[in-house]
């Protein structure tokens, strides 16, 4: 690392920076001085740095153009450390703090002499609109090689490597009246708005508030303009009902008023947040405002001109060049041509000159400039060359002259000779343009005014626009628009605002501006050195000539053929100055060529800011039941089963060694099938249901009959969707005459609610009948297999005998010395209870049934084995072994639709269309893998005819399927055409690896198929 | 009666209970509530929590006369006893969600069943699927901006309201019983999920668990 240089272009006074300290900062490892109060761009124009790029596709250096949002080269890559990356940060809007490290984005291996150099010097010319696309992309097999080089020599910034250390979060707002931006007209705006007692927010994008007011030279009641803004964000930081939000961008205009604010909170502070009492506080937040009204009072961005060679270090725009004078205290530079259309552009010309450097001419495209500008100018004895434009730019990496010529605009020509003017700095300004991205965001296409040479906003309802968003740049109407505004939102919220005294503008008069986008060079557009549109994107004039020539005529089409306005850019200096080179070329006006769409984000967002807290742990909730500390001290693996964690299995350790899955899932199916398991059931979606209608409610709602379903018995129901088509099942019992306890399946529990709430609202009302979720209240543990009655029996005073207490039966009372309610229904086929305790007595209620349970050898078992013992069984999940496109007939359940209810169900008409009446529908079976040792793939496809030729008739699939430790033999459940017809018959099934596997259609039932097991 | 089965869960006190965030505590801990805290979380745990269906003009009588307060004139609305303890909030228009002190809730729905008789109302309890959060400090009402939508703003939210609404990811009840307090009612199963998410979203404002 070399030694710092001294800051050779600070100004020894003015600018609202601390010379009293100073700040060291690295960039492309260079160490430099700054002090605080400057941006990264204002430090390196004040140590003289130049090249701060190199240009996106002709890889040529760049150096700083803009001061603000609108910087199209000055964007670089953050960070000390691989934690710390941040790319595509703009110099203009960064911060200088101690310690900064800083590298170009663009420009590998170097900056200042670099592989593409080349091919932008001497290869420029053969890089045409499309270079790429027609180039590299073929043959298409190589794209992906040609890309990674062309990215990195082109570079747009990476993403860390690390994890990132910093935090981020949202916060959700709510306010009266948003006013973003905080200039002249967004400050009076908030301030009659506060004055109303509204409640609202401010935001800036910036490090103060104030916007082009801190750098005008003009005057508010006679004092400096900056004194104006003190005083008012004094007030307004008094206001209990104002937010103010300093380096806050707006950065998305969404529907209804949603505004996306993203606030840089420790950005200027340091590279990662700083301690604050030990605390990291968050580095950006995403401030989610719900706005009743939205004052847009963004500014305007000024316009560059196009002319030759305007892309070479030493190029700025006028008004950025006042601002580093006046705001920073630097000048960019020694003598200064200043080419202009319009009188604001004069301010940069008296600013150079009072800061004591040599104003080399002012260049006007006017034939006869006058106003106060011009008269202040000549005053000052600076030459004024008329009816001129710079047409050429010369210099390498940094401007070395300009070549100055009498042009007609309405011609494009240039007349008469070019003269050289030596100059290291060529300030442009081809008049503003209202920054309207936010107002497109909301979909509003923007107007031209002839008389702006600009488009203005559009507006939704809800929204104003006002300053230079407006395109109102005089600053007493500025100010006197922005009261206007915020009185009006105020007032449509319901707060009047009292009268606010504006202070009195001194501003000077101006004439009307030259309408000047392109400048004509001696050579055709096309043969001319390269005249830039978007510095950023790296399109030229020439380049969006050559693409209406090529057909393309729509603006939309020229954009995205250019690639003008892409990415980050979003087209803030270069769009509008496009459209009219476009509007030129096709001979048409700029309202009729049209403006294409600015899209969100105005400037980009770190994606920790959009991510926000929802990341890593608390990425997606995770549900627990009451149980789940007992399941992680025991080692359990866990399923994700909608948002629950389900213990899937329990591996244990023997003889040192871990068990598999699949070791693990047979031994946990042995213990039910031989002794006894438990399964923690506590996820099931449980619905409370009371209500006289509650039984005709259940008719209704399920395919089955309800009718005769007595006080404490329980049955199984299935639910179909209108369509016929299964949607969830589960059992339900009848706990009282009116009252009864629904169960679902784990992920439809809440679709179910609002499924029979749906029904309950909009169809049948007249039905009395309430549902309320009790999923949370109960937990459920399901103790099953050959030793359960014993168990139960140990620890509970209900009565177990196999005759009063039998299967699809409940009783009540208590387990562990817990209240409980106890179901004997099978889920395994194995002698069943499911055991439901309030959830703050289950933890009890387990390790009870542990306590006793392990000379039975009770042993816990998770969803993985619940899969294998149901299976067995030919039990189906709704979801797994259905999928929205299966009827209960399909799935051989016919003993659970009652087609002669009185009352119509939800399903019976489509269950009668033709469609669902086909035999050859596909029907749930067994499927018996030929080679026991075979354990097919669910999902794979099933064929009759494995000799077909490709692509074979598909006649099903399978669903479910597994290894069962008790048949010792792979099975499966699956869905094949007209299965129910075809037990016996041999199916195939063409795996991708080439190999078919055989499989017999069985009855789905494999294990005890009369049932005797759970009836014990 | 209205034949629905009545279910006292509770039993004596000798069993040994878990709240909602039994499991939280010891997974996350409990920070120190210190000078600095500008957030206090507090449960309320094992308290009795009913859900009343039915009209408002079927319910409205009998619940002031069995528990003393009548139900909230409007929606959103939270009414609460003098000493505090009980409460009854809106939830939509025809459900009411009851907080009492861990316990009473049996004798409150047998009592309410009583004096209801035929009329078609529901009540259900689900003490043991929710829990009771308080909030309070300086940056409680920050806190939930950062959490929820819902807008908290004093305007708009004064005490005595409370509403359901999506929070952090999960869906939660926010009320506001007094001027330095908020309330949160979150369901069992996503307790944890929202501990650590008001712990982390939290620590900003040094938060504390009074435990």
């Amino acid at each position: 690392m070399s030694q710092s240089k001294k800051q050779a272009n600070r100004l020894a006074k003015g600018g609202r920076i601390d010379r009293s300290r100073t700040l060291s900062f690295t960039f492309n490892g260079q160490s430099y001085q700054g002090h605080p109060g400057d941006t990264l761009a204002s430090a390196l124009l004040a140590n003289g740095v130049d090249i701060v790029n190199r240009s996106f596709k002709y890889s040529r250096p760049r150096g700083i153009v803009a001061a603000g949002a609108e910087e199209p080269n000055a964007i670089v890559q953050l960070g000390s450390t691989e934690a710390g990356q941040v790319p595509n940060v703009r110099a203009t809007q960064q911060a200088l703090f101690a310690g900064l490290t800083a590298r170009s984005t663009n420009g590998w291996p170097n900056v200042q002499r670099d592989m593409m150099g080349l091919v932008g010097k001497v290869g420029g010319k053969f890089m045409p609109p499309g270079f790429y696309y027609k180039t590299f992309m073929a043959p298409a097999s190589m794209w992906m090689t040609y890309e990674k080089y062309i990215r990195k020599s082109a570079g747009l910034g990476r993403s860390p490597m690390e994890v990132d250390p910093d935090t981020y979060d949202h916060l959700h707002q709510h306010c009266d009246v948003l006013v973003v931006g905080g200039g002249a007209a967004g400050l009076a705006a908030a301030l009659a708005a506060a004055r109303s007692g509204a409640r609202v927010i401010v935001a800036d994008e910036q490090e103060d508030m104030g916007g082009s007011l801190l750098d005008s030279r003009e005057t508010l009641d006679g004092k400096p303009a900056d004194q104006w803004v003190a005083q008012v964000l004094e007030e307004l930081a008094g206001c209990e009902n104002v937010t103010l939000l300093p380096r806050t961008t707006a950065n998305g205009y969404h529907d209804h008023n949603f505004v996306t604010l993203h606030e840089r909170r420790t950005e200027h502070l340091s590279e990662t947040a700083p301690l604050v009492n030990g605390h990291r506080p968050v580095r950006s937040r995403m401030h989610r405002v719900r706005a009743g009204q939205v004052i847009l009072a963004t500014g305007a961005h000024e316009r560059p001109l196009v002319y030759a060679g305007n892309d070479v270090p030493g190029n700025l725009l006028a008004g950025a060049v006042s601002t580093y004078i006046r705001r920073y205290g630097v000048a960019p530079g020694n003598k200064l041509v200043l080419s202009t259309s319009n009188d604001y552009g004069y301010r940069a010309a008296l600013d150079w000159k009072e800061a004591g450097r040599e104003v080399v001419a002012i260049v006007d495209a006017r034939q006869a400039p006058a106003g106060d500008w011009v008269e202040a100018a000549r005053a000052q004895g600076i030459k004024v060359i008329t009816g001129s434009a710079v047409i050429e730019a010369k210099g390498g990496s940094r401007v070395s002259a300009a070549r100055v010529a009498k042009i007609d605009i309405d011609t494009f020509k240039v007349i008469g000779q070019a003269e050289t003017l030596a100059c290291d700095t060529i300030a442009s300004s081809g008049g503003y343009s209202p920054v309207i991205h936010l107002a497109s965001h909301t979909g509003a296409r923007p107007t031209w005014r002839d008389d702006l040479l600009g488009f203005v906003p559009n507006l939704v309802k809800g929204v104003q626009a006002c300053g230079g968003a407006n395109g109102t740049y005089d600053l007493g109407e500025v100010l006197a628009e922005g009261v206007e505004a915020g009185v009006k939102a105020a007032a449509a919220t319901g707060h009047a605002a009292p009268a606010v005294s504006l202070p009195q503008a001194k501003t000077l008069e101006q004439g009307p501006a030259a309408p000047l986008f392109q400048v004509p060079h001696e050579k055709p557009t096309l043969r001319a050195p390269k005249q830039f549109v978007d510095l950023q994107n790296d399109v030229t004039a020439a380049g969006i000539e050559l693409a209406t020539r090529e057909g393309f005529e729509s603006i939309e089409h020229v954009k995205r053929y250019t690639a003008m306005g892409f990415g980050t850019d979003q087209g803030k200096l270069g769009n509008i100055n496009g459209m009219a080179i476009a509007a030129r070329c096709l001979g048409r006006s700029i309202p009729e060529v049209g403006t294409t769409v600015f899209r969100p984000n105005y400037t980009p967002v770190t994606f920790g800011a959009i991510v926000g807290r929802h990341c890593r742990d608390l990425f997606d909730p995770e549900r627990y039941t009451a149980l789940h500390q007992w399941h992680v001290e025991h080692g359990a693996e866990f399923e994700d089963v909608g948002q629950w964690k389900r213990p899937w299995y329990f591996p244990q350790t023997i003889n040192g060694k871990k068990e598999t899955m699949h070791e693990a899932v047979a031994r946990e199916c042995l213990a039910v099938r031989e002794k006894i398991g438990i399964l923690d059931a506590s996820t099931l979606g449980k619905i409370d249901i009371q209500g006289p209608d509650a039984r005709e409610f259940l008719n209704r709602i399920y395919t089955n009959k309800w009718m005769k379903l007595d006080v404490g018995r329980v049955r199984y129901g299935l639910m179909c969707k209108d369509d016929g088509m299964l949607m969830d099942d589960g059992t339900t019992s009848c706990l009282g005459e009116n009252h009864f306890l629904m169960t679902t399946t784990t992920g439809g529990a809440a679709g179910v609610l609002e499924w029979l709430e749906l029904w309950h609202q909009t169809e049948w009302p007249e039905l009395q009948v309430y549902f309320t979720s009790v999923t949370d209240h109960w937990a459920t543990m399901t103790i099953t297999g050959p030793e359960a009655r014993k168990l139960l029996a140990e620890i509970t005073d209900i009565d177990l005998d196999r005759d009063t207490f039998k299967f699809m039966d409940w009783r009540a009372g208590k387990v562990a010395g817990v209240p409980a309610r106890v179901f004997r229904i099978s889920f395994t086929g194995e002698l069943a209870y499911e055991i439901n305790v309030q959830a703050n007595y289950a933890m009890h209620v387990w390790k009870t049934l542990f306590e006793h349970g392990d000379k039975y050898g009770l042993t816990p078992y998770g969803t993985e084995t619940m899969h294998v013992l149901r299976a067995e069984k030919g039990f189906i999940i709704a979801g797994q072994d259905s999928d929205g496109s299966v009827t209960p007939e399909d799935l051989g359940m016919q003993w659970a639709v009652g087609y002669d209810k009185p009352f119509s169900w939800v399903g019976k008409r489509a269950l009668s269309r033709s469609d669902t009446r086909r035999t050859d529908r596909k029907q749930l079976v067994g499927l018996k893998p030929k080679d026991p040792k075979v354990v097919l793939e669910e999902g794979a496809q099933i064929v009759f005819d494995p000799k077909h030729a490709i692509p074979m008739p598909m006649a099903g699939h399978v669903t479910s399927s597994y290894y069962s430790p008790t048949l010792d033999s792979g099975f499966a459940l699956g869905v094949v055409k007209g299965g129910h017809n075809k037990l016996g018959e041999t199916v195939y099934l063409p795996m991708a690896d080439g190999q078919t596997h055989e499989a017999e259609i069985v009855s789905p039932i494999f294990y005890d198929p009369k049932g005797e097991r759970q009836n014990v | 009666m209205s034949n629905a089965a009545t279910f006292d869960t509770r039993t004596d006190g000798a069993i040994p209970v878990e709240s909602s965030l039994a499991y939280s505590y010891h997974r996350s801990g409990t920070p120190r509530v210190g000078p600095q805290s500008r957030v206090i979380l507090r449960e309320r745990a094992l308290l009795g929590h009913l859900i009343l269906r039915g009209g408002a003009i079927v319910l409205d009588e009998a619940v002031r006369e069995v528990l003393g307060l009548g139900l909230p004139g409007q929606p959103q609305g939270l009414v609460v006893d003098a000493s505090g303890e009980r409460s009854v909030q809106w939830l939509s228009p025809d459900e009411w969600l009851v907080i009492v002190p861990g316990g009473e809730e049996f004798e409150l729905e047998t009592r309410l069943r009583e004096r209801l008789a035929d009329a078609h109302y529901a009540i259900s309890d689900v003490s043991g699927g929710q829990t009771l959060l308080e909030l309070s400090g300086e940056a409680a009402r920050e806190l939930l901006m950062k959490s929820a939508i819902y807008d908290v703003h004093p305007s708009h939210f004064p005490v005595g309201k409370g509403v359901t609404t999506v929070f952090a990811k999960a869906t939660a009840i926010i009320r506001r019983p007094s001027e330095e307090r908020w309330e949160l009612v979150i369901r069992r199963s996503f307790a944890d999920y929202l501990y650590r998410w008001l712990l982390d979203a939290g620590a900003e404002y040094a938060i504390g668990v009074e435990k």
